[in-house]
């Protein structure tokens, strides 16, 4: 006596090939989403700000160094927002009338600070010290990316730990010179594999240990 | 045990019909769930319920619950981890190395008992998921890529232990279906009604008992079980080594990994035997398959291993003592006679006195003696993992921070709730699918026939 | 010798105990039969090679290359990420403690065997197939239980309507029934 018609044959192994395809297609998506910089990062969609802010106008056009806004940067461990007092500087001279301006200008009037949205959050486990990766040569562009291109800024990395220890493993292969901190779209001028080197003795970076625990993780 | 090469069935019960066997055992599944089935699932559910609610609380609120602090912070939850874990033992023993043994009288318990292994594996699996704490971070223990490039530490004994006790329930679940397939066919040839047929026709994967199927079906059970025996050895070793590995006095011990295997297999018949005389006192026509005989030899196997076992308490003290340890001295001491003694004393009547009198034959005959010492045993057993996990644990190397375990109401809970779990399932898998391995049992019958 | 409705899948013959099918199975393959199965409610020792199949062996190497696939991979996992992507050093343990690995490397290849020989058994005696012709014999319900069967497949060189259903009647079964496909 049968119990199953001919075609259930089909669906059977159909079903046991079909189980094993969509086992390796989850796992292949979820590999893949947990390291795609627009998953993990949003990389590429800007960030709304309370003030339509240019960095792409700021940095790339009129030159302004990082340094001028982002003042804490190069020594602390947070690197900084200007305070309404930094854009006033020179937004009580320029575009004075702008409505683009006016938060900045309200913000100015009743000192209540401009509250920007956060676009690089990292995780609370991480104890990371800003001021140590400028000081050890590390560039703005290499974690932040083109910042002079964005209108808005975006998370150009995805920030993950295994992108963190891709340099604390070889910080050679992404070290800079001290007065190229700042440049952006900054090409070695001679073959990194050499100055890399070079730059680990200069800055006495010990890369041992680099990688340990207690290092990001206090 | 091993002089024997076709064991005598005692008094040899005559030689079912062909077909007999398959009737008996389908018809424990295909008729109505007996009274007793159906209060024991009533009570092993509540008592299920009981164990869902004590997770739940535990996940909600935190480990605390639980009464663990430092120093003692393995607490329940180890403990019934071990525990369960070698209740889990005794079903792959059965049915791989008896196999292998051609042992035939394991025939009688080798499907129930692998049946058990899977749910005992499947409840002391709660214990780590929810002892650690985060059950939703549980896949952390495993290896697999992530943006971390974090991987479980290979050196730690206790990811040895995840992944032993992965292998284990995988290898034992494989050798259980494939054993079970020709008896799902079986079912689904008897089956009358529709929806049970196809039930049992989609499990049976449509097997035609074909000749060539049965020879392959044969040397690969054989293959799994020459797999499954040094896998059966390790999981436990590992356990053991859980502990052996730390240096804590109490856990430091050499013999803790074989002192474990003779434990787990000890417990793991202990709950064998109980289940068997269930099984038989509930079904009577299974009384002709699990019969007096078969327990004879289960409970001479538990002696064995409870003999072992009691050699390993000599051997733990005798080492502590020959450590001439500062600290593992007043451990010996004091777990005999500290706030403790009740729980060592009591798991010394259980596992190495009261099993003395499995030595005499009127004892093995008489089923409420068994139930009473099987169930001494696992009282003892489960006494000796808490006397190991929490009470060496009470006694550190920090003296001042010595400290006595509190039971908080979940842990009451957290010791009664897994018996629910484990039996809920079991109960449900003895409704739904033969619980003697139908196929292997008529083929032992003809081939006692024609001896 | 009964009607035939155009298909047949083959003839099968009915036996009442392991020995008489044993002793019919050797009797086909003298015959020269080459597509004749056994049926039986359990394993009968010798029933598949009385038959000519001796290909079982497959399945002990593909535990073979199981155990070793699964004991090199699970080594080489241990070796890629604790010494080479992430080497940590814990209380100056060895970074290639590969003594300490064994254990998973063990379970491993258990773990291998155990899969292999499962995929091996699949592979090699192609169930799940719920839907065969040979279920439509009659009285084929039993050969899980109590009755043993020999079937002969119209595939067979040697298969014909006449000779090889009065064969299967010379084996002394106690039926032999046609097979529709």
């Amino acid at each position: 006596m049968q119990i199953f018609r001919p075609g259930v044959n089909t669906v059977a192994k159909i079903s046991i090939l079909a189980g094993a395809l969509v086992t390796v297609l989850v796992l292949n998506f979820l590999f893949v989403q947990d390291r795609s910089p627009y998953s993990r990062a949003r990389a590429g969609i800007a960030v709304a700000q309370p003030v339509r802010f240019s960095h792409q106008l700021h940095s790339d056009q009129l030159n302004i160094s990082c340094n001028y806004c982002h003042a804490s940067a190069n020594e602390y461990a947070y690197a900084g927002i200007p305070d309404t007092h930094t854009c006033m500087s020179c937004h009580s001279q320029i575009a004075v009338y702008s409505e683009l301006l006016e938060p900045v200008r309200t913000s100015y009037e009743t000192g209540d600070p401009l509250v920007w949205n956060k676009v690089h959050d990292l995780a609370e486990h991480v104890y990371f010290n800003h001021g140590v990766h400028v000081q050890n040569g590390v560039g703005c562009e290499t974690c932040h990316g083109r910042v002079d291109q964005m209108a808005l800024v975006w998370q150009a990395e995805t920030m993950t730990m295994a992108w963190c220890l891709e340099c604390h493993f070889a910080p050679e292969d992404f070290i800079r010179p001290a007065d190229e901190i700042f440049t952006f779209g900054y090409e070695p001028p001679i073959d990194q594999a050499v100055l890399g080197e070079q730059l680990l003795e200069e800055y006495e970076i010990n890369p041992e240990g680099l990688g340990d625990c207690w290092v990001c993780h206090r | 045990m091993s002089s024997q090469s076709i064991p005598q069935q005692a008094p040899a019960p005559p030689l079912p019909r062909l077909g007999e066997i398959t009737e008996t055992v389908t018809n424990t599944i295909f008729g109505k769930a007996p009274l007793w089935w159906l209060i024991a699932f009533g009570i092993s559910s509540a008592l299920a319920g009981a164990f869902v609610l004590v997770l739940g609380a535990v996940a909600l609120f935190g480990t605390g619950l639980w009464g663990i602090n430092v120093p003692i912070v393995w607490g329940m939850g180890i403990t019934n981890l071990v525990f369960w874990i070698g209740i889990g033992h005794a079903g792959t023993f059965i049915s791989a190395f008896l196999l292998l043994m051609r042992q035939s009288w394991r025939n009688a318990f080798s499907r129930y008992a692998e049946a058990m292994t899977l749910f005992a594996l499947a409840t002391a699996g709660m214990f780590p998921l929810f002892h650690v704490g985060r059950p939703e971070w549980i896949f952390y223990f495993a290896p697999y890529p992530n943006t971390m490039i974090l991987n479980p530490q290979w050196l730690s004994p206790l990811v040895w232990d995840a992944i032993a006790i992965s292998t284990y329930g995988g290898i034992s679940a494989i050798f259980w279906f494939l054993d079970l397939i020709p008896d799902i066919a079986a079912m689904r040839d008897k089956a009358k009604r529709p929806i049970p047929r196809a039930f049992y026709g989609f499990l049976a994967l449509g097997w035609r008992s074909d000749s060539n199927h049965w020879e392959r079906l044969h040397k690969t059970a054989y293959i799994l079980a020459a797999l499954a025996t040094p896998l059966v050895i390790s999981v436990h070793s590992v356990v053991g080594l859980d502990f052996a590995i730390g240096n804590l006095p109490g856990w430091h011990h050499s013999i803790f990994p074989p002192y474990f295997v003779a434990g787990a297999i000890f417990s793991g018949l202990a709950m064998t035997v109980i289940v068997g005389i269930v099984l038989r006192s509930g079904y009577e026509g299974l009384k002709d398959f699990i019969t007096m005989d078969h327990i004879d030899k289960a409970l001479k196997l538990m002696l064995i291993t409870g003999l072992l076992v009691t050699y390993g308490y000599m051997a733990e003290t005798f080492g502590g003592w020959y450590k001439a340890d500062a600290f593992e001295l007043p451990l010996i001491i004091e777990r005999a006679i500290g706030p403790y003694a009740p729980f060592y004393l009591a798991m010394l009547f259980f596992n190495c006195i009261l099993i003395q009198l499995l030595w005499f034959k009127p004892v093995r005959k008489n089923i409420a003696l068994i139930l009473v010492i099987c169930v001494g045993i696992l009282i003892g057993m489960w006494l000796e993992r808490f006397v190991i996990v929490s009470v060496s644990l009470s006694y550190t190397y920090l003296a001042p921070t010595w400290e006595v375990f509190n039971f908080t109401f979940w842990d009451i809970l957290t010791i009664f709730g897994p018996f629910g779990f484990f039996f809920a399932q079991f109960l449900v898998f003895i409704r739904f699918l033969p619980s003697l391995p139908i196929s292997e049992t008529q083929q032992h019958a003809v081939e006692v026939a024609h001896a | 010798m009964p009607e035939t409705n155009g298909c047949i899948y083959g003839y099968i013959a009915e036996f009442e105990d392991s020995e008489s099918l044993l002793e019919a199975a050797h009797r086909t393959r003298e015959a020269g039969f080459r597509r004749a199965r056994g049926h039986s409610p359990y394993y009968v020792e010798g029933l598949a090679d009385a038959l000519g199949d001796n290909t079982g062996d497959l399945i002990a190497w593909y535990v073979l290359g199981g155990i070793l696939l699964g004991g090199v991979a699970f080594f080489l996992l241990q070796f890629i990420t604790g010494a080479v992507w992430y080497p940590l050093n814990i209380g100056a343990r060895p970074i290639v403690a590969w003594q300490a690995w064994m254990i998973i490397t063990f379970e491993g290849s258990v773990l291998g065997g155990g899969l292999a020989a499962l995929l091996g058994l699949v592979l090699q005696i192609q169930l799940p197939l719920p839907y065969h012709p040979i279920f439509n014999a009659p009285d084929f319900h039993l050969a899980s239980s109590s009755r043993f069967f020999l079937s002969i497949e119209a595939r067979d060189p040697l298969f014909d309507e006449e000779g090889t259903w009065q064969f299967l009647e010379s084996l002394e079964p106690t039926k032999v029934s046609e097979v529709t496909c």
